[in-house]
C-alpha cells in the first residue's frame, strides 16, 4: 500500500490530469502520460509542425462595422445617401443610403497596416497585424453566425473550435482545463458557444462569469468554505484511505485508480487556479495598462491562463446588461467611439504584455465578430436619421490575426468599393477554422470525430488553409 | 479517444466545388429527365470523324483537368458528376444537364469552363483555345463514345439497391425464438447455473472462449446491485438484515417483485427513455428575454414517462401513443400530453425559413430512427446512406410525415388567451403536436433546400417494409408510422430496445453502438440471446418489467463482478460476460444516493423541475430542470448528455472538476452535515456511530481497518464520546471540533470510491 503521503508524491510527479485527455496524449500508450511528455509531442503537433501552441479569440459580440474599423471606403461619402441597389440587402424596409464613415483612416506602422482614428493605441502594434478585409459568413442573423464563427455549424449541436482544439491537443498544464471561455454573463446564444458537443465532457469550455472579480467567485467550488488546506488535506488523507482500503480488495479495476489521482488533482488545481484566476497577484501598471473593464479584466485573466498552459481562451466581448453591444443598430458612430476606446487600449495591452513575455509568437490572437455590419445605413421608421445605426452585413467584412505564426504587417483580400462584397481573396468562416487549426498543428481534413454514424470535423466539407497568412 | 480514421467519411455535402447555378423550379424536371431511359448515343449512332475529335482534343483534356473530381475514381466525386462515362456525362450532374448537344451557349459546362457564373477548373481556366474545342465539340453534337462503365449514378436518382441481399444483413432479418437444445449441453458443473434460457446462451459464449461465470455475488452485494438498478436507491439496512436472513429459494424474486412495483422503479427507468428522447424543456438559443420557444411545461411529458413506466404500459402502445396519441385518442386530450416526445424537440432560430425546418426535421427523423430502430437514417438527408440500405428518397418519405405535423402550444385549459388555437403563453400550455397540411417533400439535393429534387410520397423505410414500400395516406401519416414501428414484423424496435435495457442492467450492451444497428454499427456479442429475448419480450406484451425481470434474476446478472487475470486475459473487455462489470452510479443515482442516506429524499411522484444542485431540494434527480440553452452545472460536470439530441449512450468521464464538486459544494457539504447529524441520533457510541454510516451507504459493515482509521480520524481510539460527539450538534453557534470531525468523515464516505461504484 502506498502511504498517502508518498501516493501523493507520485501523483504530482506523472501529473495526468486534464493533460491526459487529449487526442495527441491519448495516441500514447495507456493513456497514462505525463503533462511533460505530452507537451514534448505537442512539439511536434498532431499532424505537423505548429507555428502557434495556443489561441486567445477576442470575440467582439454584435459585430464590428468594418467600414468604421479597417476597411476604408472613400466611395461611400461620394455616394452618400444613395440607396445601394441588389437583392442582398437583407431588410429592405430600414435599409437607407450609403453612410460614409466619420472615422479617419491613416496607413500605420512601417508596413502601413491602414485602420481608423478609432484605435490609436492598437495602431503602434500594426506590424504584427493580418488585418483580413475579405471575410464571408453565410446568414445575417446573430445566432447562426455566432455558432457558424464558434463551430463551423449554424444550428447548436456541433462542438466548437475551442473544444476541438481540446480533443486535439490537450492541455499543458495538468491542473487546468484545456478550454476557458470568459465572459461578463452570457452572450447571445449562450453556452452553446463554447459546447463539447457530442465530443468527451472535459472538451467543453469552462465558462468563468469575469464580472465576478473573487476567485472563489469566478471559478465554481475552487475552495472549501469550512476547510483550510492542512485540515482538507488531513480529510483527503482519510478518504484516500478509505479508497485504498477499496481499491485492494478490488485488483484489476483500473478505474478505481482513475479516481483516485483525480481527486487528488482537485486538490492540487484549487491552489493552482486560486492563483492563476487572482489578478492581484498583477502589477498595479499591469492592472492599469489592461483598465478595469469586463473586457479589461477578461483579457488579463485570459493572458494569466494562456502564460499556464491553457491551450483555447475565448473572451466574449460582451457587458452586464448587453449580449451583443456591437450590434449598433441605432447611433453607430457614437456606440463604436465608446466600443472601440475600451476594446482598443485592452487590445494594445495584450499585445503588448505578450510581446514582453516572449509569449506573442507562439500565441495566437484573433479579433472579430460574427459579421460586418451595413455600408448603408439603417433608419428605422420612427427613429431620427441622425441616429442612423448600421445592420447585420454578412457578405464582406474585417477580422485581424496576430502572434501564433501569422506573419504581421499584411491585409489580406478586398471588399468591392463599398464594402459590400468581398471580392479578392475571399475567406470564408471555414477558411478561418481551417487556418487556425493548421496553425496549432492539426489538418483541418484529418481531425474527425465518429458520432451518430458517420465522421465529424469543425469544417464538415469545407475549409481551404490560408498560407498567405503564415509567417 | 482515438479519432475515427478518415476513410469512409460522410460529411453532409451540401456544397462541393461543383455548384451548377440551376434556373428556379425546373430541378424536378430535370432530375425525371435524368433519370428517364435517355442515354448516350452509341458509337455506330455518331459520326467517327466526331468522335475522333472528341478522343483527340476533348477526352486528354477531361483525364488531365476534370477527373480527379469527376469520374468514377473521384473521391468524394463533386457535384454528382462524372465525365468519365458517356451516359453519365449526359445525364448531368446535382444541378442536372451539363451538356446541351448543338448548343454550347445552353451548356452549363462551357459556361463554366469560360468562368462564367461558376469556375471550372477551379484553380486556373483552360486556355482559350481548349475552351473552343469544346464549344465545337458540344455544337456538333457532344460526341463521345458509350463506355463500358457501370451505370451512373446521381443521389436523386433510383439507387442501385439490390433489396434481397440489403434485407440479409442480420439487423434486418426478423429476429427469432432460439431453442437452447440447439447449444452444446453445459458442463456438468454449471447445469444448476444455467438454469434460465437467458443463461444458457452467455454459457454457451463463455464455453466456446473457454471461459466459465464467476461464482454468485455476496447477497449483500446483489442487494445493493438489484437495488440501485432497478430504483436507483440504496437499500436501507433492515432490507438488507431481511434479504440475508431469507434462506427461501425464492428470496431474489422476493426482492425483485418489491422493487418493480415500488413507486420509485419509474423514477429511475424514466432518464433512460428521457436521454433518448432528447427531453428538455426550452431551446439552445434566445433572442432577447423571448421565451415563446421555451417549454415551461414540459414536466407534464417527464411526469406522463414515469406514469407509463409505473403500470408498465407495454412498450408498443408506450412507442405509438407518444406519436400519434391525438390520432389514436382523439376524444381524450389528456392522453395527447404523450406526443411531448416530438413537442419537446428543438425550435431552431428562423422558423419561417425552408432550410430552418428541413433542420428540424433532421431532428425528428435522427430522434425516431435512432431511437427507436437503432438506424442512422439522418445521414441519408444529403446522399444515399453510404453503408446502409437508406436511399435519400427513404428520408424524405420520412422528414414529410413531420414536415405535415405542426409544433403545438394546445391551451392548459379553457381560461387560456389563445391564438390560432394555440396558448399565447408558453406556460399555459401543453407542448404537444398535431397535424398540419399533409405534403409530400421534394429530395433536397444534397441537403440543399434551395435546389429540389424528386417528390416522395411519405412512407417507412424500405429495406423494413414489403416489397414495394408502402405509402402513409391518412393525414400526416404518424398513426401509420408508429404503426410500423412496433409492427412486430419490424426486426427492430423489440431488438433495440431490450439491448437498453440490457445495457442498463448488465453494463455492457449486446449491441455495442445502441442506436446503429446498421453495417458500422457492432454485431451482437450474443446474436441468438438478443433474438431470443426480443421474440419473447414481443410474447410478453412488450413487457419493461417482464425484462427486466428476467434479466436481473439470471445467473448472469448474479456473478460477482471480480476480475480473475486469467479470465481477463483471454477476455479483456469482459465481452463475453464472465463476471458482472463494476459500474459506476449516474449522476442521478448518486445524488438520489446521497438524499437518501442523509434521510433528505423527498418522496412525491412528479411535479415541476427543480434545480438539483439546490441544497434545499430533496427531491429525486430525474425532476431536474433540463436546459438545452444552459444545461445545469452539476449535470453537466457528471457526464449527463446534451438534450440537443438524441444520446445513445452516457459517456463516461473522470475529471478533478467533478471532483471539486464532491469536496466543496454547498450540496456535498451540507448533506455530510446531514448524515453527520442522522448517524448521532441513531446510535450513541463512537463504533456504533461508524457501523451505522457502512451500512447505510456501503450495506455492509465496516471491517477492523476501517473502523480503526475512522477511530483515529476522529482523536484516537476509544468508544467514549465527548460531549460534543454526544450532542452531535453544535451547541455553541460554531461547530465543534469532534463535530466537524464527524461532518469530514461522513462527507469522506459519501465521497468515496464504494459510494458511487456498484460491485
Amino acid at each position: 500500500m502506498l502511504s498517502p503521503v508518498s501516493r501523493r508524491q507520485w501523483l504530482r510527479r506523472s501529473g495526468a490530469g486534464f493533460g491526459a485527455v487529449g487526442l495527441l496524449s491519448a495516441l500514447d500508450a495507456g493513456g497514462v502520460l505525463s503533462a511533460a511528455s505530452a507537451e514534448s509531442s505537442a512539439g511536434e503537433g498532431l499532424h505537423h509542425r505548429p507555428r502557434a501552441k495556443r489561441v486567445i479569440f477576442l470575440f467582439m459580440n454584435g459585430a464590428p462595422s468594418h467600414v468604421d474599423t479597417f476597411d476604408p471606403k472613400p466611395m461611400l461619402a461620394k455616394h452618400a445617401g444613395e440607396t445601394p441597389t441588389g437583392d442582398e440587402i437583407a431588410k429592405k424596409n430600414r435599409a437607407s443610403g450609403y453612410m460614409p464613415s466619420p472615422f479617419k483612416f491613416r496607413a500605420h506602422g512601417e508596413s502601413g497596416v491602414v485602420m481608423s482614428e478609432l484605435f490609436p493605441q492598437l495602431a503602434a502594434h500594426a506590424d504584427d497585424l493580418c488585418v483580413v478585409r475579405s471575410m464571408h459568413t453565410d446568414v445575417p442573423n446573430h445566432e447562426p453566425g455566432l455558432l457558424l464563427m464558434q463551430s463551423g455549424h449554424q444550428q447548436p449541436t456541433r462542438p466548437c473550435m475551442g473544444s476541438w482544439l481540446s480533443y486535439g491537443l490537450g492541455s499543458e498544464n495538468a491542473n487546468l482545463p484545456s478550454f476557458i471561455a470568459l465572459s461578463p454573463g452570457l452572450p447571445v446564444v449562450g453556452p452553446q458557444l463554447w459546447s463539447n458537443a457530442f465530443l468527451p465532457g472535459q472538451h467543453q469550455g469552462v465558462e468563468i462569469d469575469t464580472n465576478q472579480t473573487q476567485v472563489d467567485k469566478l471559478i465554481r467550488n475552487v475552495r472549501n468554505p469550512n476547510l483550510g488546506p492542512a485540515e482538507q488535506r488531513r480529510q483527503l488523507d482519510l478518504l484516500q484511505s478509505i479508497n485504498d482500503i477499496h481499491r485492494r480488495a478490488r485488483p484489476g479495476e483500473a478505474a478505481l485508480e482513475t479516481h483516485i489521482r483525480a481527486m487528488e488533482l482537485a486538490f492540487e488545481m484549487q491552489r493552482e487556479a486560486s492563483e492563476a484566476f487572482d489578478l492581484e497577484r498583477e502589477t498595479l501598471a499591469t492592472r492599469e495598462a489592461y483598465g478595469d473593464s469586463e473586457f479589461g479584466r477578461s483579457c488579463l485573466l485570459g493572458r494569466r491562463l494562456l502564460e499556464r498552459g491553457v491551450r483555447v481562451v475565448q473572451v466574449f466581448y460582451v457587458k452586464k446588461n448587453s449580449k451583443q453591444p456591437w450590434d449598433t443598430h441605432t447611433k453607430n458612430n457614437a456606440g463604436h467611439e465608446k466600443l472601440c476606446a475600451d476594446a482598443d487600449r485592452v487590445t494594445a495591452a495584450l499585445l503588448a504584455d505578450l510581446k514582453s513575455r516572449g509569449m506573442l509568437e507562439d500565441t495566437l490572437v484573433i479579433w472579430g465578430g460574427e459579421f460586418g455590419r451595413t455600408p448603408y445605413a439603417q433608419v428605422d421608421k420612427d427613429k431620427d436619421p441622425k441616429n442612423a445605426g448600421r445592420d447585420h452585413h454578412h457578405t464582406g467584412f474585417s477580422m485581424w490575426l496576430a502572434g501564433g505564426g501569422v506573419r504581421g504587417g499584411q491585409m489580406h483580400g478586398a471588399t468591392d468599393d463599398f464594402g459590400m462584397h468581398a471580392i479578392e481573396n475571399r475567406v470564408h468562416v471555414h477558411d478561418l477554422h481551417a487556418t487556425v487549426l493548421h496553425l496549432m498543428g492539426i489538418d483541418h481534413t484529418r481531425l474527425t470525430y465518429r458520432y451518430s454514424g458517420r465522421d465529424f470535423r469543425l469544417t464538415d466539407v469545407h475549409g481551404r488553409v490560408v498560407d498567405d497568412w503564415f509567417a | 479517444m482515438p479519432a475515427a480514421p478518415p476513410i469512409g467519411t460522410c460529411f453532409r455535402a451540401i456544397l462541393m466545388l461543383i455548384t451548377l447555378p440551376l434556373l428556379p423550379g425546373t430541378a424536378g424536371v430535370r432530375a425525371e429527365q435524368a433519370s428517364g431511359s435517355g442515354g448516350a448515343p452509341s458509337v455506330a449512332d455518331v459520326d467517327p470523324a466526331a468522335v475522333d475529335f472528341f478522343e483527340r482534343r476533348i477526352r486528354p483534356v477531361l483525364v488531365e483537368r476534370c477527373y480527379s473530381c469527376h469520374s468514377a475514381d473521384a473521391d468524394p466525386l463533386q457535384g454528382g458528376l462524372r465525365v468519365d462515362d458517356a451516359a453519365a456525362m449526359r445525364s448531368g450532374g446535382d444541378s442536372g444537364e451539363v451538356i446541351a448537344p448543338g448548343d454550347p451557349d445552353s451548356s452549363l459546362m462551357l459556361a463554366a469552363l469560360r468562368y462564367e457564373g461558376m469556375e471550372m477548373p477551379p484553380d486556373e481556366p483552360l486556355p482559350d483555345d481548349v475552351i473552343e474545342d469544346f464549344q465545337t465539340w458540344i455544337r456538333s453534337g457532344a460526341a463521345m463514345p458509350a463506355s463500358s462503365h457501370a451505370a451512373p449514378t446521381s443521389p436523386e436518382k433510383t439507387p442501385g439497391i439490390d433489396w434481397d441481399s440489403a434485407r440479409s444483413f442480420w439487423a434486418f432479418q426478423p429476429p427469432t425464438r432460439h431453442d437452447v437444445s440447439e447449444l452444446p449441453p453445459p458442463p456438468q458443473s454449471f447445469v444448476d447455473w444455467a438454469k434460465a434460457p437467458l443463461d444458457r446462451f452467455v454459457l454457451a459464449r463463455l464455453q466456446q472462449h473457454e471461459l466459465h461465470p464467476n461464482a454468485p455475488a455476496d447477497k449483500r452485494v446483489w442487494l445493493r446491485r438489484v437495488t440501485f438498478d432497478l430504483i436507483g436507491l440504496p437499500p436501507s439496512p433492515s432490507e438488507v438484515r431481511s434479504f440475508v436472513s431469507d434462506a427461501s429459494p425464492l428470496a431474489k424474486e422476493r426482492v425483485v417483485e418489491r422493487l418493480l412495483s415500488s413507486p420509485q422503479h419509474a423514477e429511475r427507468w424514466a432518464r433512460l427513455w428521457l436521454d433518448v428522447a432528447r427531453y428538455a424543456e426550452d431551446q439552445a438559443h434566445i433572442v432577447g428575454n423571448n421565451d415563446s420557444l421555451t417549454y415551461p411545461n414540459a414536466y407534464l411529458y417527464r411526469d406522463w414517462v414515469i406514469r407509463s413506466l409505473a403500470e408498465d404500459l407495454p412498450y408498443d402502445q408506450f412507442v405509438q401513443r407518444q406519436l400519434a396519441a391525438d390520432l389514436m385518442f382523439p376524444e381524450s386530450p389528456q392522453e395527447h400530453v404523450a406526443l411531448g416526445f416530438i413537442g419537446l424537440g428543438p425550435k431552431y432560430y428562423r422558423r419561417n425559413d425552408l432550410e430552418v425546418m428541413a433542420d428540424e426535421w433532421e431532428d425528428r427523423v435522427d430522434t425516431l430512427t435512432r431511437g427507436l430502430l437503432g438506424l442512422t437514417v439522418a445521414c441519408a438527408r444529403c446522399h444515399d446512406h453510404k453503408y446502409d440500405p437508406i436511399p435519400t428518397s427513404d428520408y424524405y418519405a420520412l422528414a414529410g410525415v413531420f414536415a405535415s405535423t405542426e409544433m403545438y402550444n394546445r391551451p392548459l385549459d379553457e381560461s387560456v388567451e389563445t391564438k390560432n388555437g394555440q396558448a399565447k403563453k408558453p406556460q399555459d400550455a401543453v407542448h404537444i403536436i398535431r397535424e398540419g397540411k399533409p405534403q409530400d417533400l421534394q429530395v433536397m439535393i444534397r441537403g440543399d433546400a434551395k435546389r429540389l429534387g424528386q417528390e416522395v410520397p411519405r412512407g417507412f423505410l424500405t429495406v423494413l417494409g414489403e416489397a414495394e414500400a408502402a405509402h402513409f395516406e391518412s393525414g400526416s401519416g404518424r398513426k401509420e408510422l408508429a404503426e410500423a414501428i412496433v409492427d412486430a414484423d419490424n426486426p427492430l424496435a423489440a431488438r433495440v430496445i431490450v439491448n437498453r435495457v440490457w445495457h442498463q442492467l448488465i453494463g455492457t450492451p449486446l449491441v455495442a453502438t445502441p442506436s446503429n444497428f446498421g453495417s458500422l454499427g457492432a454485431r451482437p456479442s450474443h446474436p441468438q440471446l438478443l433474438d431470443d429475448l426480443a421474440v419473447r419480450f414481443m410474447q410478453h406484451d412488450w413487457s419493461l418489467k417482464w425484462l427486466q425481470r428476467e434479466i436481473v434474476l439470471s445467473a448472469t446478472y448474479g456473478q460477482n463482478s471480480g476480475v480473475d487475470p486469467d479470465k481477463a486475459a483471454k477476455d479483456p473487455d469482459n465481452r463475453f460476460l464472465w463476471r458482472m462489470p463494476r459500474r459506476r452510479l449516474s449522476v442521478e443515482a448518486y445524488r438520489d444516493a446521497i438524499l437518501s442516506v442523509a434521510g433528505r429524499l423527498d418522496p412525491v411522484i412528479g411535479g415541476r423541475s427543480i434545480d438539483p444542485s439546490d441544497v434545499d431540494s430533496g427531491r429525486r434527480t430525474v425532476y431536474s430542470e433540463v436546459s438545452r440553452l444552459d444545461l445545469n452545472p452539476l449535470l453537466a460536470r457528471f457526464d449527463f448528455p446534451d438534450p440537443n439530441a438524441h444520446s445513445p449512450v452516457r459517456h463516461e468521464t473522470t475529471t478533478p472538476l467533478q471532483k471539486l464538486f464532491l469536496l466543496n459544494s454547498p450540496f456535498l457539504l451540507q448533506h455530510s452535515q446531514a448524515l453527520a447529524d442522522r448517524i448521532a441520533a441513531q446510535a450513541s457510541t463512537r463504533r456504533a456511530r461508524i457501523s451505522v454510516a457502512y451500512q447505510w451507504l456501503f450495506a455492509r459493515q465496516p471491517d477492523e481497518e476501517e473502523m480503526a482509521l475512522a477511530e483515529a480520524f476522529l482523536g484516537g481510539p476509544g468508544d467514549e464520546l465527548s460531549a460534543d460527539d454526544v450532542s452531535g450538534v453544535a451547541t455553541s453557534g460554531k461547530p465543534s471540533e469532534p463535530d466537524q470531525r464527524w461532518v469530514q468523515l461522513a462527507q469522506a464516505l459519501l465521497i468515496s470510491n464504494e459510494m458511487f461504484m456498484v460491485d
